[in-house]
């Protein structure tokens, strides 16, 4: 392989973004069920006055089913449509991994920052410690997208792949929620600044472990 | 494992039993009789993690060096604590109804070991969707390392950040004299138990494992040849 680590990453994201793009079908169904479950949580916190706990616990939740639902799609549509042989043949496997974890990267980005932003509009919710709330969003949202990513690359070439993403990926995610609703709650004004901190610390150490050794997990279970 | 190790594994269980019903009731409990469950209970919990750790170290020099007895082991590890892992919820749910008044208190430290079971759960699931053997076992290394980091944190982490019901008894030194010496016993005697059950359990995945080669070889010996149309080809130039 005579391109570079960079030029190669580059071109799966441009691959990935285009071929996003030219299909928009998974992406407006994705924001559509993303924003309708969006609308129910805040219909039943509004009307039940929830705390900031569970307004929280809420908003987790639905970030947490968005990316079980749209992130693995990014290996098993490689394998519906035969592609992956190709991009085998073409890239190597970290670099496979790291053009469609960054694609995932930015998807969750956009819905953590369109969800969370929506949320707090119609639930009617203050942020006391804006900078903490930022910073627990954002771990979250790249501890999720790494993890989801490796998921999606497990289940891949399985034969029941689509029920499989789910099962696989919900047991690894949930224990992110635990640390992800203390530190946004507490963000919200419901704990101490320094729960908060402890919590954004933790998510983005898993987000970085998450990034550091998926590309050696991936590869592992690429080239098998 | 020879007799005599069977035997003395035997003894060590007969005795761990006796020794933690001959030991005193503990008095601070609802229930001081079954306060020696704690015998059982944690022991069972304590080898489950233990085994999940052995088993991710196990797939990882599945993934560094290859080779199936590596996945063997791995997975022969991680099924061991499955059950130990069950033995430990269901000894603490026990518990739990009589010390607290329900089955399920949500209390920390239950929550995460049930979380732990769940991700054990989704390895099996995700090993039982691959049918090539060389897959399965790399697919399944690869999760038993990307899960370790979660375990670790439901195992370790987790109880000691939030408030727990269960007392931190290894650390604080909750157990007395008597107590400990008994909880030790139980501790050898059970994962005396584990390790003979994962030996048991590695070489009956040796011996499938040899088995389906053989039936392969004796199917591919009695399959026919393949026969085809044979269309004569003349060699001569004068035809």
């Amino acid at each position: 392989m005579s391109s570079g680590w960079g030029s190669e990453i580059a071109a799966l994201l441009a691959k990935e973004v285009r071929a996003e793009l030219r299909g928009r079908s998974g992406l407006l169904t994705a924001l559509l069920f993303n924003v309708a479950a969006i609308v129910a949580a805040s219909f039943a916190s509004s009307a039940q006055g929830m705390p900031a706990f569970g307004i929280a616990a809420m908003l987790w939740v639905i970030l947490l089913f968005a990316a079980v639902v749209a992130l693995p799609r990014a290996f098993l549509v490689e394998e519906e449509q035969g592609t992956g042989d190709l991009l085998r043949l073409w890239a190597r496997p970290h670099s496979v991994f790291w053009g469609k974890a960054l694609y995932n990267l930015g998807l969750m980005l956009l819905t953590g920052a369109l969800l969370s932003a929506l949320y707090l509009l119609l639930s009617g919710q203050t942020v006391e410690r804006p900078a903490l709330y930022v910073a627990c969003l954002l771990g979250g949202c790249a501890a999720l997208a790494g993890s989801t990513t490796l998921c999606g690359a497990f289940v891949a070439q399985a034969s029941n792949r689509f029920a499989l993403a789910g099962a696989v990926a919900l047991p690894l995610l949930v224990p992110l929620l635990a640390v992800t609703v203390t530190g946004t709650a507490s963000a919200f004004g419901a704990g101490s600044a320094e729960s908060a901190e402890r919590a954004a610390a933790g998510l983005w150490a898993y987000a970085v472990a998450t990034f550091a050794m998926g590309p050696y997990l991936f590869a592992a279970v690429w080239k098998s | 494992m020879t007799g005599f190790l069977i035997a003395a594994l035997g003894l060590g269980v007969s005795l761990g039993i006796y020794l933690a019903m001959a030991a005193a009731p503990a008095e601070s409990f609802q229930s001081p009789e079954l306060a020696r469950i704690v015998f059982f209970h944690l022991p069972c919990a304590l080898i489950s993690s233990l085994f999940l750790v052995l088993g991710a170290a196990f797939a990882a020099a599945r993934l560094v060096k290859g080779g199936a007895a590596w996945d063997r082991r791995s997975h022969a590890c991680i099924e061991i604590a499955f059950v130990f892992g069950l033995l430990a919820l269901a000894t603490g749910i026990i518990f739990s109804k009589v010390q607290w008044g329900a089955y399920w208190s949500w209390d920390p430290r239950q929550t995460s070991f049930l979380l732990v079971m769940l991700i054990v759960g989704a390895y099996f699931a995700l090993r039982s969707a691959f049918a090539d053997e060389a897959r399965r076992g790399a697919v399944s290394a690869a999760y038993a390392l990307a899960s370790l980091l979660p375990i670790l944190f439901l195992v370790f982490v987790y109880p000691r950040i939030v408030t727990t019901l269960h007392p931190d008894v290894v650390r604080e030194g909750g157990f007395d004299n008597e107590y400990r010496v008994v909880f030790l016993v139980n501790l050898a005697a059970i994962l005396g138990v584990a390790a003979w059950l994962y030996n048991l359990r590695v070489r009956c995945a040796s011996l499938e494992s040899n088995l389906e080669e053989t039936l392969a070889r004796l199917a591919d010996r009695d399959r026919p040849a393949a026969v085809g149309v044979v269309r004569p080809v003349s060699l001569s130039s004068e035809d």
